[in-house]
Formats: structure tokens, C-alpha cells, sequence
């Protein structure tokens, strides 16, 4: 890891740089909201006083809609056509999203080719976050607003300049011409570290909140949580690591197309024979939290949410991911391994 | 004695579980954020004090009577559309009268999170309803707003403030007079021409995210499969694309011609903030000019398209060819 | 590199109706590229499943029914119930089909050699169990084995798949095969009753032996509790899981059970495995 320092106009000079020589998707003002858009105008990126945007950064590696394949009377793949490109100002909590989808999509057997280019053909600059939302908790599950993984770049606003933290090649060959920050004002970017986490929310005890939603499964718990669930698909579209698709022939166009899913709509799990493994909210509130806190834990030993708080923000019924997982913890389950 | 607006509701809840009228009671809790209400089911006498009802009450309650068992003795909070709202389920004998009870609110409105951000990146800290005044702690600073500025336009639009056909009325004033149909808002849209108004409804429904939030969050919508979901055939484009984000807008709002209640709550649901309502109260005004009918207001009144049976001549029949029974 | 939604072609070589409602009807297809085929039998181990494809009408997950070396082809066994399984029903041999797979992780029948196996079966969920049946029955594989019992249920004799082979079974001295039917039938030579009953019944020996059950889920259910009581242990009784699944190969969430996907960690479970997981099928 290097440390490089450059002031505000600076960046924007470099930005503008970019932009000639690579497609470059920043946080634009959409009216009222922010979303991730290629950058046509550098003046309109949003480079500070953000928190994040509604619309996760997910949906530029794994569209919403994509199409798959072609049909002529076989189907034929769609020819990649990735160029690369920089992704500007995704914070931490959505970058470090990114690892996790990378675990869900590419294995050696059957690696996701869709996936797998977009995401070799960026670059990625993530900015740290010197003012977390009051939604925001990637401290409680292992994250930090000031998390390196998964970038190649992190940006950590200081006054009226930036310190640079260039974490892998690919960022190396970008911000090459920066000169090294000097070690008082790495004491600095440390001290405002400091202060930013320590005003965040605590660790959550990863494997104790594991054993107790095991042990939760099938007691009336969900059925508490649930109760005022809608099913709609807000809280996991909404959510950056949320990997679930369906595969569409749609025949007008001839196209197989694949589009985000939820294991929150009825329709998710229902089999042909009318079984539903899980048919109804109970059940299906209970796999989008057992999903992020418990089966992600057996997997990989880590949390499968980022804490990026969208959830708890846009769920239209206020149902908090952060409440639930603190009920579990403090609810006796019989038969429980502490 | 209970005084204010929430220890009334509370005061009853309580009286209705203790004497065992009700299995359950369904109204508003405090949320986890400042500007978020939940909703709640209270089903013991001694958690009534959780109930609230405020500015920030979002959703439509009848809603959970898709969700819970049909003979679950049930008692709910409602305001005039959720009322209305209820009528309707009970008409399209979703649930049984009898079953229910309805403690009435006059309606204050509900507020518009929209309105009250100039930004969405400018977050909410603190709201305090004082009366005819708001009180918003904004991560900019303090802001004092009057309410009718900030109402929901769904509420600004409200005819029928008051409960229908609810088995009692918390006796507080409402905030609305009630009044006859009124959707003269929308005549600046049909006054557009063709061409404008296809870019307005392209501009919201080109956001849409298919989340069905909209739908999950309308009381009216119920059916076991959606028309979006049937796969054989399969009706509607399954993907973002403008064939699809505009068919589930049209298609949508056409099942709710007549039914719809006007509440809004799909479009406080909705994640990306996109307009609906005018395309239900075009529909709806269009009921109202035809058979004078408004949805949820009359116990006895079959919305005109489900009462439409083999012997009505054409669409043109009116109120007395569609009473219920 | 290979893309993993991407079917291959392959054509219907053979039809056959296999039960006398005509709900089920096996497909035998070949492979339109020779390396399609040859990838395929390196990897195919029975237990093992396809997504089969029909442009317009999506994709299903169907269990591969014949053994490697029946031939350059493969059997899938297919119940008429929604979309794409009543589309492949009104398909003619000659036909263009895509297919991809072999997928899943199939019976560890390596892990096997040297033991009894007990194989039950009910309704048309014998398919796979029928593909490994005649894997071990082969000349080259049979000696592998102890001794092999299968235990097959269907409602009546119409229902019953493969009769032509399954008779052949009958007459032959490396299997001993029962035979179920619900309700008496005229010249029925067989058990007549539900699988577990028939089972308890039959009181098969835990000894040295693994049971493998494929069945609808009530017949599964019921029948787990017979073989505990005949002192199997769970790690040596395997099920085959079904799920709703799409992209077959552990991306697109759909079919979990804890943190395993059915379709990539399956769908062959022992009961042990199940047994640590949510209880969630
Ligand atoms: C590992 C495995 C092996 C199977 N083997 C066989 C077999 O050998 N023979 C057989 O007849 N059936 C088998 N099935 C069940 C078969 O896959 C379903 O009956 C079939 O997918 C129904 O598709 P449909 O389009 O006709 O139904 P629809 O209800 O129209 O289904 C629409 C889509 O949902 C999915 N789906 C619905 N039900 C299921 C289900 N039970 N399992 C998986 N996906 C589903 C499919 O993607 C399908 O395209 C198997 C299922 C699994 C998981
Ligand atoms: S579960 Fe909620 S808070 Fe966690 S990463 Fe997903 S959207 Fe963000
Ligand atoms: S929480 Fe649900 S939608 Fe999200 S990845 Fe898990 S199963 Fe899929
Ligand atoms: S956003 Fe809220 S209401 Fe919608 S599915 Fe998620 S938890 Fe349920
Ligand atoms: S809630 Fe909004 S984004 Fe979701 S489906 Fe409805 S209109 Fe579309
Ligand atoms: S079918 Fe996609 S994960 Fe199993």
C-alpha cells in the first residue's frame, strides 16, 4: 500500500483526465437522489459530501436486466464488449460488497463470465467516509468506513485535500504521479480514523448471533419480525450484496435474459408442483436474514452484510436488519451452543 | 382520562382486548429513524402504550387483512382511506365485517419525506408535529413548516378525511373538511397533449426497479398471482426495460380502476420516489364521471366493474345497476 | 472460456411413453458436437442432473436416467406439470433441444464399493436411481458391490417406469427387486402397499449397506423413520433433493438449504448432512 496526497482541485483536474481516456462512473445528481452514472460532464460528478447512493454500485457489474444470450434457433452467448473502465466514489461498505458477490458468482467450475469481465475490466476508487449516515453500521459487521478491501484506490478527505491510498497495481497505475503523503498528515488521516469509527456502532458478536438464529429456525421468532413485512423487493435490490437472479426467455426479442430476484417474493421458491419450501413471509424474512448473518457465516466465516444501511432506510414498513439481528441476540433459543 | 389523540386509540385498543372483543390490534408503532413509523399488532392489553399515530404513519393498514388469517377477530387504526380501504375488502369479500373492528381517526395526512428534503443526501434527524406546524431537524439545519406544505400530494387530493362505516371515532378533529369529488389537480395533465403526456408517465415509470413495493404495500392488490408473474403465457416483459417498467404501470393501475382508494401508499413505498397516483385518479375520476361512484365510500356499492354482470346492457350503467347482493 | 448458461445442442433421438396416463415420457438425446459429447461422459457420474432448454419456454432441471454406457446418448425422464415440462411433452424425435451439465454432485458410488446397496424408489422420482442401478449392474462394475436390493413403489402398474428392464431385473440373480403397487391389481405378482410399509416388511439388513432414497416428499418422509428403525445410520442413507432452480450451478441463489446450494453441493445429500442444515425442503 502506498500513501499519495492531492489537493480538491487537483483531483478534479484528474478526473477530467480520466474521463479522456476511460469510461468513468461517478455519483451524478439525478434530482433529490445520486446514482451511479457514466460521467459525460466531469463537473456534475458529486465528489464530496455524500453518504451513498440509493441505487447500489452492484448494478454496473450485475445489471438488473442483462441479456444473456441470443437465439437464432440456437442461443448464442453476447460477445463481451467490456472496455475498461473507473468507478469513482463507492464507499467502502459497497466495495467490500463486491468481494462478496465475486465469492457467490466465480468459482473455478463454473465461473460467471458476465460478472467475471465487468469486474476485471474496472478499476475501482472507493471514498472512505468521514460522516457516516445515522443508518450506516459496516462496524458492527466487520467493515470499517475507512475498509480498503476490494478497492484499488481509497480517497480520505482532509480539509481541502485528499490522502490516496493506492492498494493494488491497478491503482498504482493510475495515481503514479502523486506525490507521497508526508507523515504528519498521515497522523491525521489516523486521528480523524479514529474518531469516525469510535462514533459508530460496536462489532456484533459474529458466531454468537450465528448459534442463536440457528437455534432460532423454527420458533415463533420469525414470526414476531415478519409481521409486518410487505414481500416486496425493495430491501434486497436495494441491497450490494444481494446476488439472486432469475433467467427469462423473453420470446419477442429473442433474447435469455437474466433479472434480479428475491428470495422476498412468494413466486422465488414455489415449485412446479405447488410446494413452496417457503410460502410465507415468515419463512422467507427468516432466509434474507439467516442468508446475510448465519449462512454467509458457514460459508466464509464473515458477515454477508455490509451494513450500508439502504435496508433499513428504504424498507417501506421501517423493518431494521439491525434490530432483528440485536432481538436475536438477546432472545434464550432453546438448545442454543453459546 | 385519556386525553390526547394516541392515548384514546390506546384507551380503546386496551377495552377491546381486555373484553376480548378483538384476537389482535393493528395500528403504528415508533420506528428505528426519525422519520419512520412501523406498524404494529398489539395482541395484549398491557402493550397498547406502544400505540402512536402521527404524521409519519406511511402505509395503508387494511393491507395486513391480505396477510393474517380471515378469522382472526381483528381491530385496526384507520384514517378515512384505510376505512375505505377496508369497505372494499369486505365488498370484494376479502374478509368478514364482522370480524373487524374499526377504530376511526379523522386524518391529519400523512407527510411527504420528499417534500421535507431539499436533497435526499440532506438526512431527517428529528420531526416534531406541533399542531399546524412541523418541526424538521435536517442535517442542514432547523427548518419550521407548515403542514400543508409538506403533505403527501395523495393526502393534499383526500376527499374523505373522515372513516366510513367505523364502529367508533377517536373525537378529534381532523386536519381536512370533507368534500365532493375533487381531483382538479389533474387537469393540468389533461390538458397535455398526447405526446406530453406519454414523456410525463415515460419519466416516472423509467425508474421503476420492478420491486413491486407499490403493490405489496396496496391493500387493493391481493391477487395470488399477479398478472406480471403469470408465465404461461407470459404477459409482461420481465425486465427494466421500458416495455416492462411501462406495462406494470398501466396494467397496474387499470386493476385499480374503481378500487383504488386513493391512499398513496404505494408511491410513499416506492424506493425510487416515482408518481402514480394521477394515473389512478385519472382512472378513478373517469368512475366518477361515469357512475358516479367513489370507491370505499358506500358499504353496499360494488366497485362498477365487478358488479358489471351479463345483463348490463353497456358500461354505461349507474349506481343503482351495481348495488351488492 | 466456457459459459455456464450457455445450453448445447443437442436433438431427441427417442421417444418413449413410459406410464399408461402418459404424464411421463423418457427422451433420449444426442449430442450435436462431438465435444459436447466427450466433455459430457468424462463428467457424468449417475445421480447427476441437466438443465434442459427450450428457447421461449425456459429451462428445467431433469434427472439424468441412463447409464454411461447405454450408449452416445442421454435418457431424461420427464413429468408433464408447467411450463416447459408440458413443451418438451409435445416434442417430436428429431427435434433441437439444448441442454447443459452434467450438473450436481451425483452418488459417491465410489465410495460405495464393497457395500450392500438398498435402493428405493417411488413415482417418478426412480429416474436416477434407475441410471445407477444399471451402472452397477454392468459386467465391469457389478463385482465392485455387495449386494444390491431395490425397492420400487408406484400408485399402480401403469405408473411404473422403465417395465421392460425392471422385468428383465426380475429374472436376474445379481438383484433381488420389489416390486409395490397402492391398491390390488389383477395379476400382480408383487407387494401391494405404501413403500415404508412394504419396507418395514422387507426389514433389509443395516449391515455393511447404504440406502438410497428417491421418492415424492411424503413417501421420503415416512420412509426415513423406517430405515432409523432398522438401524441405519444416517450417514449411510442418501436422498436426492429437489428445488425450484435456474441457473443450476450455485450463482443464482435460489435453491439453498442453509448455506449448500441443492443444485451445486446436491442434489445428493446423506441424512446426516441434512440433519445439520435448517430444516427448510
Ligand atoms: C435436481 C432435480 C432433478 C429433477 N429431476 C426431474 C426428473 O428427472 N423428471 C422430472 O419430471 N422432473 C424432475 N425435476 C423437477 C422438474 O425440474 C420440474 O418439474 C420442472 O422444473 C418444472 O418446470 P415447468 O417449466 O414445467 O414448471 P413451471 O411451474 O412452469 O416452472 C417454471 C420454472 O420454475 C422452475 N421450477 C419449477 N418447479 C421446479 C422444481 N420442482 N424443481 C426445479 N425447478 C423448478 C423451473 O426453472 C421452471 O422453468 C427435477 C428437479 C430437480 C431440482
Ligand atoms: S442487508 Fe441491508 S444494510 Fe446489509 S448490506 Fe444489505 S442493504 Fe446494506
Ligand atoms: S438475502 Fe435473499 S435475495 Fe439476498 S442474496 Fe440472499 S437469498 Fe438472495
Ligand atoms: S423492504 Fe421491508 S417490507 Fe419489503 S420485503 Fe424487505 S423487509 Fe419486507
Ligand atoms: S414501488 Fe416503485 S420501483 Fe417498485 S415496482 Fe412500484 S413503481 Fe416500480
Ligand atoms: S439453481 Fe441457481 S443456485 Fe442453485
Amino acid at each position: 500500500m502506498q500513501a499519495k496526497w492531492i489537493s480538491k482541485k487537483e483531483l478534479k483536474k484528474l478526473l477530467t483526465a480520466w474521463t479522456k481516456h476511460y469510461l468513468v462512473y461517478a455519483p451524478i445528481d439525478n434530482d433529490h437522489e445520486l446514482a451511479f452514472q457514466m460521467v459525460k460532464e466531469p463537473a456534475r460528478i458529486v465528489v464530496d459530501g455524500y453518504s451513498n447512493t440509493r441505487y447500489p454500485a452492484k448494478s454496473l457489474f450485475l445489471p438488473q436486466s442483462e441479456v444473456l444470450m441470443k437465439y437464432d434457433g440456437i442461443l448464442h452467448s453476447v460477445e463481451n464488449t467490456e472496455k475498461e473502465k473507473i468507478l469513482f466514489g463507492i464507499r467502502p461498505c459497497d466495495a467490500h460488497a463486491m468481494q462478496l458477490l465475486e465469492h457467490a458468482l466465480v468459482d473455478v467450475e463454473n465461473p460467471d463470465l458476465y460478472w467475471k469481465q465487468k469486474r476485471e475490466s474496472a478499476i475501482v476508487i472507493s471514498k472512505a467516509c468521514i460522516a457516516p449516515e445515522e443508518t450506516c453500521f459496516c462496524t458492527a459487521v466487520g467493515g470499517s468506513p475507512f475498509n480498503t478491501a476490494d478497492s484499488d484506490v481509497l480517497l480520505v478527505e482532509m480539509g481541502e485535500d485528499y490522502c490516496v491510498y493506492v492498494l493494488t497495481e491497478k491503482g498504482i497505475s493510475l495515481c503514479k504521479e502523486l506525490p507521497d503523503a508526508e507523515d504528519t498528515q498521515l497522523q491525521a488521516v489516523k486521528k480523524l480514523t479514529k474518531k469516525v469509527v469510535g462514533r459508530m456502532p460496536v462489532l456484533l458478536p459474529k458466531q454468537e448471533l450465528h448459534n442463536a438464529l440457528m437455534a432460532s429456525f423454527e420458533t415463533e421468532f420469525w414470526k414476531d419480525v415478519s409481521q409486518s413485512c410487505l414481500g416486496c423487493g425493495v430491501c434486497t435490490f436495494l441491497c450490494p450484496s444481494c446476488f439472486c437472479f432469475d433467467i427469462v426467455d423473453e420470446t419477442v426479442r429473442k433474447e435469455r435474459v437474466r433479472n434480479w430476484d428475491t428470495c422476498m417474493f412468494r413466486t422465488y421458491s414455489l415449485e412446479a408442483s405447488g410446494h413452496n419450501p417457503r410460502p410465507t413471509k415468515v419463512e422467507r424474512t427468516r432466509q434474507r436474514i439467516m442468508h446475510k448473518f448465519a449462512y454467509w457465516v458457514d460459508l466464509i466465516d464473515e458477515i454477508g452484510c455490509t451494513g450500508c444501511g439502504r435496508c433499513v432506510k428504504y424498507c417501506p414498513v421501517n423493518i431494521d436488519i439491525r434490530e432483528i439481528a440485536e432481538k436475536a441476540l438477546h432472545r434464550e433459543f432453546e438448545g442454543m451452543k453459546k | 382520562m385519556p386525553t390526547t389523540r394516541d392515548q384514546k386509540i390506546q384507551a380503546e385498543a386496551k377495552r377491546l382486548l381486555q373484553e376480548g372483543v378483538v384476537d389482535v390490534v393493528i395500528g403504528f408503532t415508533k420506528g428505528t429513524l426519525p422519520y419512520k413509523m412501523q406498524p404494529c399488532f398489539i395482541q395484549h392489553a398491557e402493550d397498547v402504550e406502544q400505540l402512536e399515530l402521527n404524521g409519519l404513519c406511511s402505509n395503508n393498514l387494511a393491507v395486513y387483512l391480505n396477510h393474517r388469517p380471515k378469522d382472526e377477530r381483528t381491530a385496526i387504526v384507520v384514517r378515512g382511506c384505510e376505512s375505505r380501504a377496508v369497505q372494499t375488502l369486505v365488498l370484494e369479500n376479502r374478509h368478514a365485517r364482522e370480524n373487524l373492528y374499526l377504530i376511526g381517526v379523522p386524518c391529519i395526512g400523512i407527510l411527504d419525506l420528499q417534500k421535507i428534503q431539499q436533497h435526499e443526501q440532506d438526512p431527517v434527524l428529528a420531526i416534531q408535529e406541533e399542531g399546524d406546524q412541523v418541526h424538521v431537524t435536517l442535517k442542514s439545519g432547523e427548518k419550521t413548516f407548515q403542514r400543508s406544505e409538506i403533505l403527501h400530494n395523495a393526502c393534499l387530493h383526500c376527499n374523505h378525511p373522515l372513516p366510513v362505516n367505523a364502529d367508533m371515532i377517536i373525537d378529534e378533529a381532523g386536519l381536512f373538511e370533507e368534500r365532493t369529488f375533487d381531483k382538479s389537480y389533474l387537469e393540468s395533465f389533461r390538458s397535455l397533449s398526447l405526446k406530453e403526456r406519454y414523456q410525463e408517465f415515460t419519466k416516472e415509470a423509467e425508474r421503476c426497479i420492478r420491486c413491486y413495493a407499490c403493490r405489496e404495500a396496496c391493500p387493493m392488490c391481493y391477487c395470488e398471482e399477479c398478472f406480471v408473474n403469470h408465465s404461461r403465457p407470459q404477459w409482461v416483459d420481465s425486465t427494466i426495460d421500458p416495455a416492462g417498467q411501462q406495462a406494470w404501470h398501466i396494467i397496474r393501475a387499470f386493476h385499480q380502476t374503481g378500487r383504488c382508494v386513493s391512499c398513496g401508499a404505494c408511491e410513499r413505498a416506492c424506493p425510487m420516489n416515482i408518481k402514480m397516483t394521477y394515473l389512478t385518479d385519472l382512472l378513478n375520476q373517469d368512475m366518477f364521471k361515469e357512475y358516479d361512484f367513489e370507491p370505499g365510500l358506500d358499504p353496499a356499492l360494488m366497485p362498477p366493474f365487478l358488479a358489471l354482470g351479463e345483463d348490463n346492457e353497456k358500461f354505461g350503467v349507474g349506481p343503482e345497476g351495481s348495488h351488492a347482493g | 472460456m466456457k459459459n455456464c448458461y450457455e445450453p448445447f445442442p443437442m436433438h431427441i433421438e427417442r421417444i418413449v411413453i413410459e406410464t399408461t396416463d402418459t404424464t411421463l415420457k423418457s427422451f433420449e438425446l444426442t449430442f450435436d458436437r462431438e465435444a459436447d459429447r466427450k466433455d459430457f461422459f468424462v463428467k457424468y457420474n449417475p445421480g447427476q442432473f441437466c438443465q434442459l432448454s427450450i428457447f421461449g419456454k425456459g429451462e428445467a432441471p431433469i434427472g439424468i436416467a441412463s447409464a454411461a454406457w447405454e450408449g452416445d446418448f442421454v435418457r431424461f425422464t420427464v413429468q408433464k406439470l408447467g411450463k416447459f415440462t408440458s413443451a418438451i411433452h409435445a416434442m417430436h424425435v428429431g427435434d433441437p433441444i439444448g441442454m447443459r451439465g452434467p450438473l450436481g454432485n451425483g452418488f459417491p458410488l465410489d465410495k460405495w464399493k464393497g457395500m450392500n446397496i438398498l435402493v428405493i424408489g417411488g413415482g417418478c422420482a426412480f429416474s436416477t436411481l434407475y441410471a445407477m442401478t444399471k451402472h452397477i449392474l454392468h459386467p465391469s462394475h457389478r463385482a465392485d458391490y455387495a449386494e444390491i436390493t431395490a425397492l420400487y413403489g408406484t400408485r399402480n402398474s401403469g405408473l411404473c417406469l422403465y417395465k421392460p428392464v425392471i422385468e428383465e431385473w426380475h429374472n436376474r440373480n445379481d438383484i433381488v427387486v420389489h416390486q409395490a403397487i397402492d391398491v390390488p391389481e389383477d395379476n400382480w405378482k408383487y407387494h401391494i402397499g405404501f413403500v415404508p410399509a412394504v419396507l418395514e416388511e422387507m426389514a433389509p439388513k443395516p449391515d455393511n449397506t447404504v440406502a438410497v432414497l428417491c421418492g415424492p416428499p411424503v413417501m421420503t418422509k415416512f420412509t426415513l423413520p423406517i430405515l432409523t428403525k432398522l438401524a441405519f445410520p444416517p450417514e449411510r442413507i442418501y436422498t436426492s433433493l429437489e428445488k425450484r432452480m435456474k441457473c443450476g450451478v450455485g450463482h443464482c441463489g435460489r435453491c439453498n438449504i442453509g448455506h449448500k446450494y441443492v443444485c451445486k453441493d446436491g442434489p445428493v445429500f446423506t441424512l446426516k448432512e441434512l440433519q445439520e442444515l435448517p430444516n427448510e425442503i
